[in-house]
């Protein structure tokens, strides 16, 4: 039934644009209260350590070849050493990391307030376009849909013949909740705290895991062939004064 | 190490304030960002735009890294009472600052009073065990001292927390040298090579120690290292050239008995000569001569 809505204007005026300035100033608002909750990171000792060593560990990786091979050889074996290596984490321990992040109180407090910092707003948003701006069509999409969408995008309209384009409220704020991302990071500098869906996307796979990152140094590392590059200087040294004395 | 453009943005703005011609702020910032020591031209345009309220106000919070800016530059050209000065104004609006107190440590270190300085820092070390600005500050304190042992061990903890910091390593090979543990040096300057194998001043150094150590290994070695040196900076640099030719004489002197095939660059001693001896035509043409025996003698014995 391709027949054509006429659609308010009053509606683009007092639907949609009010629902996009509420939501941008919910999100600056979450911003600032989010900068004056941060609670201070105290970085721990042991964390600390296992970058600086991984950092090293990569320098030692790429450079290897700059010297000599008897060095080289002492420090692989200091840091793929069976026993008491740096790099070594024996097997018991690797599942741990991720017992230990729900463990860690500080930590744990701090994913919570994230996550809460970022529901609330969401849900309490979301309750309020149900409950003021429903059961009306609000938009038409400019491309046709299937079927398949239509609990989805026209939830208060309960009429079974309208077309799949035309839209309610809801998803209107879907659509804003995604796209104004960009709007932030233009007013408010990268890094901030509405950025949701790259929180929920760090949600399904924690991010700083060092023991998993530390078996792949030792693993590299071992793999390493050692060519030591420094022979080649003399002649390239050689060359170069040829050419200056020329 | 500064990069060359960042270099000459840095002298073009210091010659344009100290004629006269304003931008002292910019310069002042460039300096903090670059992490460089111009400590008189700092305390002169700082204190200049401190004095003067109206510039004061017109700065805004950068006040007060400015403030932090000149109380450091005061200490390391010792004006101490405008140091103090500083701080005070910076203890009243931040009173229980972290980076205050350690302003104030500072300034207990420069009066030379060492004991109550090593309490402050203890201290603030409790609160914080992972500052690495204070660690740093114990351990140049120790060698300000001249306990030298004390410093190597300071070292030596610090770095098995933060071992990829290479301004540390440089420390420790430096403080090795000075006290002729050429092993342990050469240990410290073979991680800065690993973790900037580009920067010609640390092949220097490296090569100069293994040289210092001597044997046939560790000569040949430094060879290797004063010919890298000389690859990457374009042949300029004086001190590689002599090197290579110290290097093949001594090698030479070692390996006399033994009829050892010279699979390296025969060549590489006859260049780095001829190139010393343009040089020295160029830049000190009066000491060409004492140039001419020593590479002679040099020779005699290869």
């Amino acid at each position: 039934m391709a027949e054509d809505l006429v659609l308010d204007t009053a509606i683009r005026d007092w639907v949609l644009i009010p629902l996009s300035v509420v939501m941008v100033l919910i999100g600056v608002l979450r911003h600032f209260v989010a900068k004056l909750m941060r609670s201070n990171q105290v970085p721990d000792a042991k964390i600390v350590k296992e970058g600086q060593v991984v950092v090293r560990a990569r320098n030692l990786r790429a450079s290897a070849n700059f010297i000599p091979p008897k060095s080289f050889r002492a420090r692989r074996l200091y840091f793929s050493n069976e026993e008491n290596g740096l790099l070594y984490v024996p097997k018991g321990q690797a599942q741990n990391a991720q017992a230990q992040m729900f463990s860690d109180p500080n930590m744990a407090m701090d994913m919570m307030k994230k996550n809460l910092s970022m529901i609330i707003p969401q849900t309490l948003t979301f309750a309020w376009v149900n409950f003021f701006f429903s059961g009306f069509v609000a938009a038409k999409i400019p491309f046709p849909l299937t079927q398949r969408f239509r609990s989805m995008l026209q939830n208060g309209i309960d009429l079974s013949t309208v077309d799949v384009s035309y839209v309610s409220s809801r998803s209107w704020y879907f659509l804003n909740l995604f796209g104004l991302r960009g709007l932030f990071s233009l007013i408010l500098g990268e890094e901030n705290a509405t950025d949701d869906t790259q929180r929920m996307m760090q949600m399904s796979g924690f991010g700083f895991d060092p023991t998993k990152s530390l078996g792949a140094e030792k693993d590299s590392l071992d793999i390493v062939q050692h060519d030591w590059a420094l022979p080649k200087f003399e002649q390239r040294a050689e060359a170069v004064l040829r050419k200056a004395l020329r | 190490m500064v990069s060359k453009t960042e270099e000459t943005q840095l002298s073009n703005l210091e010659n344009q304030v100290d004629n006269g011609g304003g931008g002292a702020w910019e310069f002042l910032c460039l300096v903090r960002k670059l992490k460089v020591r111009r400590s008189e031209k700092v305390l002169k345009h700082g204190l200049s735009i401190l004095r003067d309220p109206k510039n004061r106000s017109s700065l805004g919070p950068d006040e007060w890294t400015l403030y932090e800016q000149v109380a450091i530059a005061a200490m390391d050209c010792q004006c101490l009472n405008v140091a103090k000065d500083c701080i005070k104004v910076l203890h009243k609006k931040f009173p229980e600052s972290k980076r205050v107190g350690r302003l104030e440590a500072l300034l207990l270190e420069a009066n030379g009073s060492w004991e109550e300085a090593e309490k402050a820092y203890s201290s603030l070390l409790e609160d914080n065990p992972l500052d690495q600005a204070i660690h740093k500050r114990r351990v140049a304190m120790a060698r300000a001292q001249g306990n030298m042992s004390a410093a190597i061990e300071f070292l030596n903890k610090y770095l098995e927390t933060f071992m990829a910091d290479h301004d540390a390593w440089r420390e420790l090979a430096e403080i090795y040298v000075s006290l002729q543990m050429y092993k342990q040096a050469a240990f410290c300057y073979e991680e800065l090579i690993l973790s900037q194998p580009m920067v010609p001043q640390y092949h220097l150094a490296y090569a100069d120690v293994l040289y210092t150590l001597g044997g046939l290994e560790n000569l040949q070695t430094a060879k290797k290292y004063y010919a890298s040196t000389i690859d990457l900076t374009g042949g300029k640099n004086t001190r590689a050239l002599f090197g290579i030719c110290l290097c093949s004489s001594a090698i030479g002197q070692l390996s006399k008995g033994r009829n050892k095939d010279d699979k390296e660059s025969p060549e590489l001693q006859s260049l780095a000569a001829t190139a010393l001896e343009r040089e020295y035509k160029q830049i000190a043409p009066d000491k060409l001569s004492l140039l001419s025996t020593a590479l002679k003698s040099l020779k005699v014995s290869a």
